[in-house]
This record gives structure tokens, C-alpha cells and sequence, in this order.
């Protein structure tokens, strides 16, 4: 390895603790109690999970300093934030909506980019370009407008409120377009001549051809669903329906918040997309380069 | 039948798009000319009032929020391109870990916003009460917008450096072009669409920036990091009988942004980076 190479790897790992410090942060504050945090909101380590009080549990000596809590069960904060934050509730919620907009999301973009990108009709180019100009306008503008729309319709803190703005957008039209473009028009006569209309072509042959575009383009999704906040917490009042990044939002603002149970949540609202990124990653950044190449 | 096929395919798409953009849009301009209470339903014809009180008002807050998310916008900027660019440069020298470099790199890119919020309001607290002064105040919300996007942004330069041919390279070396000239004269010309989409996309990001304000400042101290998105949030929300004022700042908005946007739109139209 050259002296450069060797340079480079060590800032690239001082830049990867960078990264993973507010995580180590967050997950060692979720197994604090409530009066250590107070006292010491700044050590990344619990008391209990100091090298002297591990060493002297592993002695079976009694531990040397008398930090509060020492009979404390170290997932308490995760018991309590579901036993008394309802945290289980935020998450299902946020998983339920997640999944419907995914899941309606993608059928809906299919069926229009099957149209844009295997079928003729008047006004086609036209449609298409009408339905691009939508992504000129940012989601900080939209959000009044789509208030009044919501408001409108009677839809305010309602399911359908939440998830109907995001039921079709845009740019996973154009990603599933360019993806179903790549496919050979031999294909698609052959199943012609076998009997197949263009709903039999479209699930038969372009689908399961185009995994890749499809798979990133339901994790890009999932993620905004996921990870969307301004949105329901403008729309929504009743506290059922709120997904956890609102829940949250609504704990930290109180004014004596329990901060350890809001990291312990914290956590449990982080780790499924990371879990979720772990096993998918190639498909997000081949997608990210596909949105940032615009190829 | 056969021939109304097509539109039956894309018109759920349509239906959707088109009232959560045109016809949203429609009703928020026609909204900006009323005084409007959303939540009593009252509204009264007030001409382009709304947009005269928010660009020449005395207690209006649009430029004082516009100046504060500029600010941000430009260290955001600078923060991006100073971290995003090199690490992507690093990460490629790093052959056999940049897989795992990208991993821990792109974890705040797939993390809640709410989450990262409260995180660092926490940090920079330990770190002495970076939020708890004017001027600190900003920077340190941009120091979280840099860190969170700087992993994202490297992917993006990752891609676009894997897309220059390594021959150019090994030419310029025969040439006896050291490492600097290669970089000026190779990388960053033909970067240079990426580079610009880099920056074109953070600034319009930065420019919605809400989210971290709403978490770990409120605007505050002394409205100091109150951003524009902030802003029209809480004369829409918050404040009651402001809809209609909220709907003109949020087109006040939408014109600064559409700038970039038309930047963005030019470049792209015109994209090719080896004939020149």
C-alpha cells in the first residue's frame, strides 16, 4: 500500500467515526436512566457499560461506584417508551403507511409508465412532459397548497389525508419509463403472437424484467414514507395516527421530555431502514445514481 | 377501445399529480389574494396585500427568513463540496473498504430527519450551547445539513468519477502530468456536470431547510434561524387567519427556488461532457 493509499484510508476512517458518532451517541444515551443523563449528557459509554464496572461485575466485586439505577434492566427506556409512550403505536403506524404508499405508489407509477414507454397515443410526449413539470415545484412550496386541497376534500387528520398526496409521483414514473424503454420490442411481439394483450405483456414480460428499477424504486419510497414529517405534522391532530417521527417530535417538545426513552424510540425508529439499507444497498446506489445522472 | 387504453394506464397518476400540484397550486394562489382563516372559513378579497405586506412591510419577516436561508444555503453549499468531493476522491483511493466507507457514510441520508434533529440538538449542546447563541446558531444547523448530506453527495461524485475514462489518466501520466494537474485538468472538467447538479441540488434542499429548525430551534434565538419554509409554516399553522399570507410567502418561495430550478433544467438540456 503507497504512503497516499495509506493517507487516504486514515482520514476516510476518521471521517467514518464522524459518521457514527451521533448513532454510538444516540444508542449509549438510550441506556441511560434519566437522572445519569441529567448529570452527564456528554459520555458516549453508560456508566454500566464502563470498563471498571464490567470488570468488576466480571469479579463478582461489588461495583465501585454507586451510579443510580444499578438493578436497572439495561432495555428499560425501550420497555417504557412503548409501555408508556406508546411507541409501538408511532411505528405500526409509520410501518402502515410506508407500506401503503410503497405499495400503491409503485402500481400506480407502473401502470403509467407502462403507457408512456410501450405505448402509442395522441398527446403522449405531451402528457409526459405535463406530468415532468410537477417536479419543478418543491415540497416546501406544495405544503400549503395541499393542505387546502386536503382541507377541501374534508380529509384533514384522516388515513386517507396522509397518504393520498403521495399515492403517485412524478419521478418514479420517469425512473420505471426509462426502465421499461430498455426492454426489446422483440419480446413484447412474441408475446403478442402467443395471445398476450398489453396487460398480460406489461405483468408477463416488462415486469419481471425490470426488477432492479422497480426494487429501488420501492426503496426510495419506503424511505420518504418512512422518514416523512412535515406533512403529517401539519395534517394530522389526533394522536392515533401520528407515525413516529411526529410522536417524536411531540415528546421532545414537552417540557420536562424524558430524553433517554426518546433515544431509546430513537433507536427503534432508526434501525429498520438501516436494517433495510444493509440488505438493499446496491439497489439505492445505483438508484441515487441513476436520480443524480439523470442518464 | 382499444385506443382509450392508454389513458385509462396513466390517468390514476394523472388524477393525483395533477390536484396535488396544479390544481394545489391554483387554490393557494387564489389564496394569497384573500385575507383567509382556514380554520374559521372567513376569507376576504385583499389584492396583492398579502405580497406588498410580506416584501415591504415593516414587521415582516420575509427577508429577514430569506437572508437567514441564504446564509444557511451558502455554508451548506461550501460544507458540501469541501467534504462531498474529497471523500469521494479518498473513497476511490481506498479500494478494497469502499464499500463499507459508503455504508457508514450514507447513514444519515436513511435516517429520519426528526431523528438526526434531536440527536445533535443534544451534541451541540455538550459541545457548549452552539444553539443558544445568534451567531452560532446558524452555523451549527448547517453543520448538520453538511454532515447528513456529505455521504449522499460523495455516491453522486463516486458515480460521476467511475464515468471519466482511466485512459485519460494513464495519457496524462506518459505526459508527466503530476497528480495536481490532473486533477485540474482532467477530473474537474469533465466532473463539471456533476458538480453542478451537486450544487444546484443542495442549494434547492438547503433552501426548504425545516426540519432541524423546527426541532432544535424554533426560529430561534432571536429569530436567528428562522428560515423561510419556517416561517411560512408558522403563518399557516400556527397563527391563526394567516393562510392567505402563508400562500403568497409560499410562492415568494417558489420564484427564488424556480431560479435554481431553470439553472438546473439549462445545463441539462445541454449535457455532454466529452466533445468539448
Amino acid at each position: 500500500m503507497s504512503r497516499g493509499s495509506r493517507l487516504a484510508l486514515v482520514v476516510m476512517i476518521l471521517g467514518a467515526m464522524v459518521m457514527v458518532y451521533p448513532y454510538a451517541y444516540m444508542l449509549g444515551s438510550s441506556f441511560k436512566t434519566r437522572k445519569e443523563f441529567a448529570e452527564d449528557r456528554g459520555s458516549l459509554i453508560p456508566a454500566r457499560y464502563q470498563p471498571g464496572e464490567i470488570l468488576a461485575d466480571l469479579r463478582g466485586e461489588p461495583s465501585a461506584r454507586d451510579w443510580p439505577g444499578a438493578d436497572w434492566p439495561f432495555y428499560q427506556n425501550y420497555v417504557d417508551s412503548i409501555r408508556y409512550g406508546r411507541v409501538d403505536r408511532f411505528l405500526a403506524n409509520s410501518f402502515i403507511y410506508a407500506v401503503l404508499i410503497t405499495g400503491v405508489q409503485l402500481f400506480l407509477n407502473i401502470l403509467a409508465a407502462y403507457a408512456f414507454a410501450r405505448m402509442r397515443f395522441p398527446g403522449r410526449d405531451l402528457l409526459f412532459a405535463l406530468l415532468l413539470s410537477t417536479m419543478i415545484v418543491p415540497p416546501a412550496v406544495l405544503l400549503v397548497p395541499n393542505f387546502l386541497v386536503i382541507r377541501d376534500l374534508g380529509l384533514v387528520d384522516t388515513l386517507w389525508g396522509i397518504l393520498l398526496p403521495s399515492f403517485a409521483g412524478a419521478f418514479g414514473v420517469f425512473l420505471l419509463r426509462q426502465a421499461f424503454l430498455n426492454i426489446p420490442g422483440e419480446l413484447e411481439q412474441a408475446a403478442r403472437i402467443d395471445g398476450c394483450g398489453s396487460w398480460g405483456i406489461l405483468w408477463n414480460v416488462v415486469l419481471p424484467l425490470s426488477k432492479p428499477a422497480l426494487i429501488t424504486l420501492g426503496l426510495f419510497t419506503f424511505m420518504g414514507a418512512w422518514n416523512m414529517f412535515e406533512w403529517p405534522l401539519v395534517v394530522l391532530s389526533n394522536q392515533d395516527y401520528y407515525p413516529l417521527t411526529v410522536g417524536l417530535s411531540y415528546f421532545s417538545a414537552e417540557t420536562s421530555s424524558d430524553w433517554p426513552r426518546i433515544f431509546a424510540a430513537s433507536v427503534m425508529g432508526a434501525a429498520p431502514l438501516i436494517l433495510l439499507f444493509l440488505f438493499a444497498q446496491r439497489y439505492l446506489v445505483g438508484g441515487i445514481r441513476l436520480s443524480g445522472l439523470n442518464t | 377501445m382499444r385506443c382509450l387504453a392508454p389513458y385509462l394506464y396513466i390517468a390514476p397518476v394523472f388524477a393525483v399529480t395533477i390536484v396535488f400540484s396544479f390544481v394545489a397550486m391554483g387554490i393557494s394562489l387564489v389564496a394569497s389574494v384573500y385575507h383567509y382563516d382556514a380554520f374559521a372559513g372567513a376569507s376576504e378579497f385583499a389584492g396583492l396585500e398579502n405580497y406588498r405586506r410580506a416584501l415591504f412591510a415593516d414587521d415582516s419577516t420575509f427577508w429577514l427568513s430569506l437572508r437567514n436561508t441564504a446564509f444557511y444555503s451558502a455554508m451548506c453549499l461550501v460544507g458540501v463540496l469541501l467534504t462531498a468531493l474529497p471523500l469521494a476522491l479518498l473513497c476511490q483511493r481506498a479500494r478494497r473498504f469502499q464499500a463499507l466507507f459508503r455504508t457508514l457514510y450514507f447513514l444519515p441520508s436513511i435516517t429520519p430527519g426528526v431523528i438526526l434533529a434531536l440527536v445533535f440538538y443534544h451534541i451541540f449542546g455538550v459541545w457548549g450551547q452552539l444553539l443558544d447563541t445568534a451567531w452560532t446558531s446558524l452555523p451549527a444547523l448547517a453543520l448538520l445539513g453538511v454532515w447528513s448530506g456529505a455521504g449522499y453527495n460523495m455516491v453522486i461524485f463516486l458515480a460521476g468519477l467511475s464515468e471519466i475514462p482511466p485512459q485519460f489518466y494513464e495519457a496524462a501520466q506518459i505526459d508527466g502530468a503530476g497528480r495536481a494537474q490532473q486533477f485540474r485538468h482532467i477530473t474537474v472538467p469533465l466532473l463539471r456536470n456533476t458538480l453542478v447538479f451537486v450544487m444546484v441540488m443542495t442549494i434547492i434542499g438547503s433552501f426548504q431547510v425545516f426540519t432541524s429548525v423546527y426541532i432544535m430551534t424554533g426560529g430561534g434565538p432571536e429569530r436567528s434561524t428562522e428560515v423561510i419554509a419556517y416561517t411560512i409554516f408558522i403563518n399557516a399553522f400556527a397563527v391563526a387567519g394567516q393562510m392567505g399570507y402563508a400562500s403568497a410567502l409560499a410562492w415568494l418561495l417558489f420564484a427564488v427556488v424556480f431560479v435554481f430550478v431553470l439553472i438546473q433544467m439549462r445545463i441539462f438540456r445541454s449535457r455532454r461532457i466529452y466533445d468539448e
